[in-house]
């Protein structure tokens, strides 16, 4: 097996399996995380998450990332199941890593691709039951072709492009409609935005999320609690700090009316 | 006839004798730590010699290619396995090492119906902390040796013996990326060198009238003459070299060194190597 490089198939033999599909208890209401969102600015692809993880109308936690890094040039941000997703993260990690290695070269973009739709396949018995449906938003820096690309997919693992943007979780309603209003009519297309107003544009249309749904978490300034957002370029994926977050928020975000 | 126990150890001595024999053509490998990680160094006809194993963890290898890719594998896998299982900081070179391919190569070795592993293997572990770095090599034969600071891999055990005492004799407290380079590539000279030397020396015990100085009474060539027996070498050659850097971002630690990442590293007379 070592010959093909499949980490997964690698695992397989040795007894694991990603998703079970065990029932939904009555009394379990299963962990959610909601609210991602990608788009293409001029210098590459912003990916940007809430940080709160919700079980029914319970908050579970406020500080979860959600997006999450797979390698030097790819993202996945995750809507669904925490459970899952991070299991699934672990898996791509270690599967292009293992690639890579043993192979002597990258993988390339779209077998990346479908690696990440093998995994949801395996994964539908846990999604149709209820417990490990996942939606995941994958963005990353295709170096071969010197290009970023955005992909979002459905539980059951179909594939589909965002030529310019994409967005996941409960609170994506609300944004996606704000996306294409923005990338119509705005002042200019998503694309050409430079990366401080790209930045400035995640914040507003997270903040729009939490308006409108009780499971996306907003900007608490109190606790220092922003939302995450990293940057992907030809030179690697990038993580903003909170700490240029906050005068952006202060600045172009907070409307004092 | 091999269960006679005389018989077996003939067998196996028969096999020792083989084996070494078969290193004769290789490229020493040295490993060296330096103040950024460690370095990994060799010349190659083509083919590397230089793997990445895992996060923290680099290869290199003498003796047969596909050898040396059966046990790479097996080391990726055991490598990759546990630390999907368990968590990347489980995944130590001297456990796989240990409990992974050295039972391996020796139960290989040892029965001699079968065919041995013609590799010489060395596992260098990048710690968190610079004091944590760990060189492990591994023979033919599955014993294997624990080090610090240097290791080195040879075609016989007295160019191996030189080597490391040319790097333990040269090694100041702390290197640079381009210092490391210089002395790794002058312990690789003095690797090849002795074993040239020990061909012809063999060669003059067979011929009568031959020359007195024997490989292990040669005095230790200047810094020159080493780096003019890489140059002579390397170019025809490919000079492989790479590096586990402790302070990189990200969790892959290994990088291997590209000729424009070596030009400017390179003594100036061994820039030309890199060049074409």
């Amino acid at each position: 097996m070592g010959m093909q490089g499949d980490f997964l198939q690698l695992l397989k033999e040795q007894g694991y399996t990603l998703g079970t599909a065990a029932s939904l208890g009555n009394s379990h209401t299963p962990t959610n995380a909601t609210t991602i969102l990608a788009f293409k600015y001029r210098d590459g692809v912003l990916v940007a998450g809430d940080r709160r993880a919700t079980a029914g109308n319970m908050v579970m936690y406020d500080r979860t990332d959600k997006v999450l890094e797979i390698d030097r040039h790819s993202v996945m941000a995750i809507a669904g199941v925490p459970a899952t997703a991070y299991e699934m993260v672990r898996v791509l990690e270690h599967s292009f890593k293992y690639y890579r290695r043993t192979q002597l070269q990258e993988l390339s973009f779209d077998g990346k691709l479908r690696a990440i739709s093998k995994l949801l396949k395996d994964n539908v018995p846990a999604a149709l039951a209820g417990t490990g449906a996942v939606v995941p938003v994958f963005a990353g820096y295709d170096l071969e072709q010197g290009s970023a690309k955005i992909y979002f997919y459905d539980i059951l693992g179909a594939e589909f492009e965002g030529v310019e943007y994409a967005v996941s979780g409960s609170g994506s309603p609300t944004i996606r409609g704000i996306l294409h209003y923005l990338n119509t009519w705005g002042d200019q297309p998503l694309n050409r935005l430079p990366e401080e107003q790209a930045m400035v544009q995640a914040l507003r249309l997270l903040t729009s999320a939490a308006e409108f749904d009780s499971a996306t978490g907003g900007v608490n300034r109190e606790a220092s609690l922003y939302p995450v957002i990293k940057l992907i370029t030809g030179a690697g994926v990038q993580t903003v700090p909170d700490a240029t977050l906050k005068p952006l928020y202060e600045s172009q975000v907070v409307r004092y009316v | 006839m091999y269960e006679e126990p005389y018989r077996w150890v003939e067998a196996v001595g028969n096999r020792r004798q083989y084996l070494d024999e078969q290193f004769k053509q290789g490229s020493p490998v040295v490993a060296l730590t330096y103040e950024g990680g460690i370095l990994l160094t060799t010349v190659s006809k083509g083919t590397a010699k230089l793997y990445e194993i895992y996060d923290r963890l680099a290869l290199g290898g003498m003796g047969h290619p596909t050898d040396l890719e059966k046990l790479r594998f097996s080391l990726l896998e055991m490598a990759h396995v546990e630390g999907f299982n368990r968590s990347p900081s489980d995944v130590t070179g001297s456990r796989l090492v240990k409990y992974g391919i050295a039972p391996v190569i020796k139960q290989a070795f040892e029965e001699v119906y079968k065919a041995p592993f013609i590799v010489r293997i060395l596992v260098a572990e990048l710690g968190v902390k610079p004091e944590k770095d760990a060189l492990l090599t591994i023979n033919y034969d599955g014993t294997f040796e624990e080090s610090i600071g240097c290791a080195v891999l040879a075609a016989t055990p007295a160019a191996q013996t030189k080597m490391t005492a040319y790097l333990k004799e040269q090694t100041p407290a702390t290197l640079s990326l381009e210092q490391a380079l210089d002395l790794a590539l002058r312990a690789w000279a003095i690797g090849s060198l002795a074993h040239q030397q020990e061909e012809t020396d063999q060669q003059a015990e067979s011929e009568p009238s031959a020359g007195k100085v024997s490989a292990v009474s040669a005095p230790v060539p200047s810094a020159e003459v080493l780096m003019a027996h890489v140059r002579g070498i390397a170019g025809g050659r490919t000079l492989d070299c790479a590096v586990l850097e402790r302070q990189v971002p990200g969790t892959s630690k290994y990088r291997s060194l590209k000729p424009s990442d070596l030009a400017p590293l390179l003594p100036k007379s061994l820039q030309s190597v890199v060049a074409n």
